[in-house]
């Protein structure tokens, strides 16, 4: 076969996606909108109350999953690898937050035997539990990397990534081995008590707006616009922007590119255990296995968002938390199924728009 | 004509019982074939025997989650196995014991443990799965070594059904335990419009649709069925969707791991006021202490436990002085683990041969139809009976309501 008629091929093959996209595209938003005219119009099954509360859940839901997912965006938009090991330094985060309440949980400040640590100062032992949290966090990201991914820097693409899935595996098993399999119950200070909150009257039905979720959500945010704030403006945030547009070039300026993948690292580290606080604060059940699923969510939602784009993956992990949530109940489908919605979603993103709702930013540049 | 054919299949599945039982006696002639002390039984039985030599260990297996959400059901139940192996592990010389190995309540590890067992020549039987989910996967494996089990607690209805030779239960199935609770939310809580939630698992699934099957019969409403994703630590969603339809009550087929945190979400979600009601999977320590305040007034459905006896009295002892807790407040399912583990000591016992040359044989098919032919066997529990198909059980499930952060029986 000759160069020609291979181009002839790309190109009618080119042609028919050309056809086929849009069709496909116009199938979905038809069967979308019939959906949604079925549930909204027709139907009717939920009350302003049940979105609402929809709502709330998928907000909280998708402000730990954007925290996950910063942590993705930095260290692709930097090395170009996707550290599958993420998820696990979150779950470590959260058996360290776990820890920290049981400790507290277990100090008595007076005779009388309710008073525990945790109830009598709980903003300190809030605090400790995140600290402790995110420096576990950050050391086991900062470590990964120097054992599992910086002898493979100058291997193949592919190399790196299958190491992540082995650093994933390993993290794994060894909590498993170090702390059992069994189901922890995390027992939070009596102002974040798990189930109560603000309620708000809705069509005569009383909304929750529980603690546990507004301080989430509210936390993650202050994270996030931290963290946007040390990339955009400090001068660590600007060596990290220029390795990731070229290591070399970078280096030459006088960056230090180790030092700075190692604080890419540590950052990004700090803010998954960030996010495994959180989750056991909320949640309330901590185990071995309670990062995998995060892990993949988040790395839906940095895909989402544009892979490499900060702001994109704080916007993905909002928009794919609120999808899962709302959207079984807007398509008047399984509840189930959620999980198919947020992966079915991720494969039309990549169809429609390969580089991510808001573009894959710093790896165009790279290119 | 097929009354024919099972009336053929009886006699010859008591002539094989009866050929095994004399071959038993001690007093029988030596019955090995050329002297080197092989009973002939293991040459005719379809799948050969399980030959013990001096100081050999004749291993029970059982396959159950012994690790994760719902290990609670695993440990107790094989606790309550050994104390069977304390009482009644002796034949000849020859020492019995429980090989308990996790199979996470999964099929997948259901169909690992069932091939582990398999490739182990020392497990005769198994007492076991626990879950019904394991116990499906394990079955073809064992229907091809002649392992025969008897669950004690794997409560699927198909699971009798689809023919085995190898599957027994001593567990009440799904189809009393499903309509009663029907009947029961129906006509004594005077609840009218119900939520049927399930864990997607066949047994849980199961459950649910017979539940909400009956409660339609009745006259009640079924306002959603709705299936949750297993292992997730956050069901508000589903609850508000359900919350939106009003129901008064919401029964749950599916495990403690899932069934507590749907309690504990209940009240963020708009259904603080209406009954839980769960199922044999929701019962036990681990419901109460990750529940709470939240599962005040939670139903469950369980096998009744054992009327006050000797023999039952002596098993709490035991159980309490080993295991430093009280027998049942784990699963509902510890006395159950002792009978079935019993029985099949005496099944075993009841078939196995001592040849000339001093090793223990245990025919492999003969025991498959001692297990399913096993009759008044007396445990604490009750007295058992397999039928032709092998559900030994004919008790129907008791209700239980949590009250002041314990179970106690409801009214």
């Amino acid at each position: 076969m000759n160069v020609t008629s291979i181009q002839k091929l790309t190109r009618k093959g080119a042609r028919i996606s050309e056809i086929l996209r849009p069709l496909l595209g116009a199938i979905i938003v038809i069967f979308l909108l019939y959906r949604l005219y079925d549930v909204f119009i027709v139907q009717q099954e939920y009350g302003p109350e049940t979105w609402l509360r929809l709502a709330i859940a998928g907000l909280v839901i998708g402000s730990v999953y954007a925290l996950i997912a910063i942590g993705y965006t930095l260290v692709y938009g930097i090395l170009f690898m996707i550290n599958f090991a993420h998820g696990e330094v979150m779950m470590l985060g959260a058996y360290s937050g776990f820890f920290v309440f049981e400790a507290f949980k277990a100090i008595k400040v007076s005779t009388d035997p309710l008073v525990t640590f945790s109830n009598a100062y709980p903003v300190l032992s809030v605090l400790i539990a995140f600290l402790v949290g995110m420096s576990v966090s950050a050391l086991a990201g900062f470590s990964l990397e120097r054992i599992a991914y910086r002898p493979l820097r100058k291997a193949p693409r592919l190399v790196p990534l299958i190491g992540a899935i082995g650093a994933s595996i390993f993290l794994q098993n060894a909590a498993q081995l170090l702390f059992s399999p069994q189901l922890r119950d995390v027992t939070n200070p009596e102002i974040l008590a798990r189930g109560s909150g603000w309620g708000i009257m809705v069509n005569g039905s009383r909304v929750i707006l529980p603690y546990t979720g507004v301080f989430t959500f509210f936390l993650s945010l202050i994270l996030l616009a931290g963290l946007y704030l040390v990339v955009q403006k400090t001068r660590l945030g600007r060596s990290m922007r220029a390795v990731a547009l070229d290591k070399k070039t970078a280096s030459l300026m006088g960056i230090d590119v180790d030092r700075t993948i190692s604080l890419t690292f540590l950052i990004s580290g700090a803010l998954a255990g960030a996010a495994g606080v959180m989750w056991g604060i909320h949640n309330g059940l901590v185990y071995y296995f309670v990062g995998f699923i995060p892990g993949i969510k988040a790395f839906t939602a940095a895909v989402l968002g544009g892979i490499g784009n900060l702001p994109g993956a704080m916007l993905g992990g909002l928009f794919l938390g609120l999808i899962e949530s709302l959207g079984p109940a807007a398509l008047g489908i399984d509840f189930q199924l959620k999980d198919v919605i947020a992966f079915v979603l991720l494969i039309i993103v990549l169809i429609f728009r390969p580089s991510g709702l808001l573009g894959e930013r710093l790896a165009e540049e790279k290119l | 004509m097929k009354a024919k054919k099972l009336f053929v299949v009886m006699i010859v599945l008591s002539f094989l019982f009866t050929a095994c039982q004399t071959s038993n006696s001690p007093t029988d002639s030596p019955s090995g074939s050329a002297g080197d002390g092989v009973p002939a039984v293991c040459a005719s039985d379809a799948f050969g025997c399980a030959v013990f030599k001096k100081g050999d260990v004749i291993k029970i297996g059982m396959g159950a989650p012994m690790t994760g959400g719902d290990a609670s059901y695993g440990i107790d139940i094989s606790q309550g196995g050994m104390i069977a192996i304390q009482d009644f592990g002796e034949l000849n010389g020859f020492k019995f014991t429980l090989v308990a190995e996790d199979d996470g309540g999964t099929a997948e590890g259901g169909a690992a443990v069932a091939n582990k067992f398999a490739s182990d020549p020392a497990v005769v039987a198994v007492a076991g799965h626990i879950y019904s989910g394991a116990t499906s996967a394990a079955m073809p494996v064992y229907e091809k070594a002649g392992i025969p089990l008897l669950s004690p607690s794997a409560s699927l209805p198909a699971l009798t059904t689809m023919g085995s030779q190898v599957f027994n239960r001593i567990v009440f199935t799904d189809a009393r335990q499903g309509p009663p609770a029907a009947e029961y939310l129906f006509n004594k809580l005077g609840k009218r419009k119900l939520a049927a939630l399930h864990d997607g698992s066949d047994y849980g699934k199961g459950l649910a649709e017979a539940v909400a099957a009956r409660f339609a019969e009745l006259g009640g409403e079924v306002v959603i069925t709705e299936a949750i994703t297993k292992g997730e630590t956050d069901y508000t969603p589903v609850l508000s969707a359900v919350a939106a339809k009003g129901p008064d009550a919401l029964y749950f087929g599916g495990y403690t791991a899932e069934g507590a945190v749907i309690v504990n979400q209940m009240k963020q979600t708009g259904l603080e006021d209406i009954v839980f009601f769960g199922c044999d999977g929701t019962y036990g320590a681990d419901f109460l202490s990750r529940t709470g305040a939240n599962g005040e007034n939670a139903f469950a459905t369980i096998a009744p436990i054992p009327a006050e006896s000797p023999e039952k009295a002596a098993f709490d002892a035991a159980y309490l002085e080993q295991f430093g807790k009280e027998a049942g407040s784990l699963s509902p399912y510890t006395w159950n683990g002792y009978d079935a583990t019993g029985a099949l000591i005496s099944a075993v016992k009841s078939v196995a041969v001592l040849g000339n040359d001093g090793n223990l044989y245990v025919p492999r098919g003969a025991l498959v139809t001692a297990v399913r032919t096993l009759k008044d066997y007396k445990g604490v529990g009750g007295t058992y009976s397999c039928d032709a198909t092998g559900e030994c059980n004919t008790l129907p499930p008791m209700f239980v309501v949590v009250k002041d952060g314990a179970w106690v029986p409801a009214e």
